[in-house]
């Protein structure tokens, strides 16, 4: 895949929208560099402030993107100093956005099913993936979303464009499905249909660990999108590593998140969670 | 236009801007987030014999205005640093200094051995201060004796400058700086980390792995430009300055104290570039104050 290497940006916020009373913003931004050059899974690293205090940059999923118009989003949650910060961005902002970064998924040409699974604001990446699995092939995509409660839910209108399956599911069962989003995949993956699927992840570790094994029970492809603390996003702090079984060398070492993921190999990670 | 030249010892800089070890990567990473060559030199991370793995996450713990690092020397290790990385810095029309790192004085030693006979390698920065490994590393530069003693081993096997990096995790720092000095160093660099830690309240578990971490960051500033002073005031040698520099008046503080050159680190981390605009500042600095050259600052602290 592309490996050019990272450019920093100054972006204009075109909206920054509230989603949901539990803090969920969608924020679109112009930068037509990034819409037409990055490819799903890929994320930015966001210079949230320009004062000593959050110092490092806060990294964040694309979440779709428009190449024509130039634009591209992120979804993301207040839950800190810098996702406070960014609560307050308004139209015409300029901020200073690294990216694309990492390594996204892998759309096999020819992929005839799709599984995307989104664990709370693990949904971030699964619109763009969406847009690039049906560009680049004419897989039968589902989506499985999994989030706390109903308000939540307003995330997934992101793939309301799109004409695939959705399966929603709330944990205190306010709307949707209730209980964890992998009840109803279990139920889907163990009707056997005739083509399996390739499972895409993206969420918390312990439910990426789930994701991990049911990946292998059901012996199907899993790619997952994994998070680390990032102290750079592009290589240079060797801050970020993921353990990773090397099955050529047969030993465990590290990768870096941010250059060899984030998205990796679901056989090949090794979680903690 | 102002003179940014320094000379430390054979070493030639085209202006006192660095980039500090580990903070950098191989300087391949930035290629497109900076021009590499408005830099005054590149300090590769720390090469080791064998490459090495790092430490278990988390490695990384945020505060504010500063961070914890234990990366634990996570390195390619010699061989592939001269055949992957090196290829790619002996391109750049900026000095390239290699930060040597090892558990005994020997693995120094074996390091520099195999690193000499490249020509693109301006000078060695001797990490003698890592607090992220069990061995080595911190304890040359904790006891003047050792300090000196591995100096001039690696002094006598090799001719390009030495720089040995020095830790602030010690009473006297202008002891171990007159001890490189004594064994044979051109320079001494500071600082290198402080020892730093955080504790999760939640899971009352440290926030690094290793426990203890490397501080740095805008928070460390004040402790690093009081090490540069006390070195600066007792012992006759270059000091190029280190620890939290973000702009261009925190690299002029460093210059006034008496550092004849910095090292710019965290601050790579959220903008690359910030080495390269500091240059253009310095330059502008020096037009617009009439000053003819660098020299003209460094060491004109009015006390
Ligand atoms: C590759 C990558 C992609 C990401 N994509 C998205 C996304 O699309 N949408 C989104 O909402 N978030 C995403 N995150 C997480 C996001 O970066 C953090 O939520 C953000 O950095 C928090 O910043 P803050 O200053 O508000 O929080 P802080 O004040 O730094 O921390 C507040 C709390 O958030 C936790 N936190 C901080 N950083 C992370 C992190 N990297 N991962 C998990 N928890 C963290 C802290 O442990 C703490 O409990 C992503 C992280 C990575 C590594
Ligand atoms: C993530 C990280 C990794 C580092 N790795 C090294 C290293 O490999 N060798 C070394 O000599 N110093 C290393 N350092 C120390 C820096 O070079 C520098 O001395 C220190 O961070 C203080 O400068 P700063 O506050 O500007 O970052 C590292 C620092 C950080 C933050
Ligand atoms: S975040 Fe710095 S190397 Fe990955």
């Amino acid at each position: 895949m592309i490996c050019s290497p990272p450019k920093s940006h100054d972006c204009i916020v075109l909206s920054n929208k509230r989603l949901s009373e539990n803090s969920i913003y969608l924020t679109r931004l112009h930068c037509p560099d990034i819409a037409q050059n990055s490819s799903s899974g890929q994320f930015v690293n966001i210079k949230v402030s320009n004062e000593l205090s959050p110092l490092l940059r806060r990294p964040f999923s694309i979440c779709k993107v428009d190449k024509a118009e130039g634009w591209f989003e992120v979804l993301w949650q207040i839950v800190g100093r810098g996702t406070t910060l960014m609560a307050g961005y308004k139209v015409d902002d300029v901020i200073n956005i690294i990216g694309p970064l990492g390594h996204g998924f892998h759309i096999k040409s020819g992929i005839e099913s799709a599984i995307l699974v989104g664990g709370g604001l693990g949904i971030a990446p699964l619109p763009f993936l969406c847009q690039d699995i049906l560009e680049k092939s004419s897989a039968n995509i589902a989506v499985y979303v999994g989030v706390r409660t109903k308000a939540d839910l307003a995330m997934a209108e992101l793939f309301n464009d799109f004409d695939i399956n959705i399966i929603q599911c709330t944990e205190d069962g306010s709307a949707g499905i209730q209980g964890y989003v992998t009840k109803p995949l279990i139920e889907k993956l163990a009707s056997k249909s005739s083509v399996p699927p390739v499972l895409f992840s993206c969420g918390p570790e312990v439910f990426l660990k789930r994701m991990v094994d049911i990946s292998s029970e059901f012996d199907v492809e899993g790619q997952i999108s994994v998070e680390s603390v990032m102290g750079c996003g592009f290589g240079i702090c060797v801050g970020c590593p993921v353990e990773v079984q090397d099955y050529a060398e047969g030993e465990r070492k590290y990768k870096l998140t941010c250059i060899d993921g984030p998205v990796f190999d679901s056989r090949e990670v090794l979680l903690v969670g | 236009m102002a003179d940014l030249s320094v000379s430390i010892g054979k070493l030639k800089l085209k202006n006192p801007v660095l980039v500090a070890s580990g903070t950098f990567g191989y300087g391949q990473e930035s290629r497109a987030l900076t021009d590499l060559n408005a830099l005054g030199g590149i300090v590769t991370k720390s090469v080791t014999l064998k490459r090495r793995d790092g430490n278990p996450p988390p490695r990384i713990f945020e505060l504010p205005a500063g961070m914890l690092n234990s990366i634990g020397l996570a390195n390619v290790g010699v061989d592939t640093f001269i055949s992957e990385k090196l290829p790619f810095l002996s391109e750049l029309s900026t000095a390239i200094i290699a930060n040597v790192a090892g558990s005994t004085p020997e693995e120094y030693l074996q390091v520099i051995e195999k690193l000499d006979e490249h020509d693109s390698i301006s000078a060695y920065e001797l990490n003698f201060s890592c607090p992220n490994v069990k061995q080595g590393g911190l304890a040359f530069s904790q006891d003047p004796k050792v300090t000196q003693q591995v100096t001039r081993m690696l002094r006598d096997i090799t001719e390009k400058p030495l720089i040995a990096k020095l830790t602030p995790n010690i009473t006297r720092v202008s002891e171990i700086a007159q001890a490189a000095k004594d064994g044979g160093a051109d320079a001494v660099s500071l600082i290198n980390t402080l020892v730093g830690m955080a504790v999760n309240t939640q899971t009352r578990k440290p926030q690094v792995h290793t426990v203890t971490a490397g501080y740095s960051g805008p928070a460390v500033k004040p402790v690093a430009l009081a090490k540069v002073f006390e070195v600066v005031q007792n012992v006759d040698i270059p000091v190029v300055g280190i620890g939290g520099i973000m702009n261009l008046n925190d690299a002029l503080e460093f210059f006034i104290t008496g550092a004849c050159a910095v090292q710019v680190g965290t601050a790579n981390f959220i903008d690359p570039s910030t080495g390269e605009k500091m240059v253009g500042g310095l330059n502008d600095y020096c037009n617009g104050n009439g000053i003819d050259a660098i020299s003209e600052i460094v060491g004109s602290l009015k006390l």
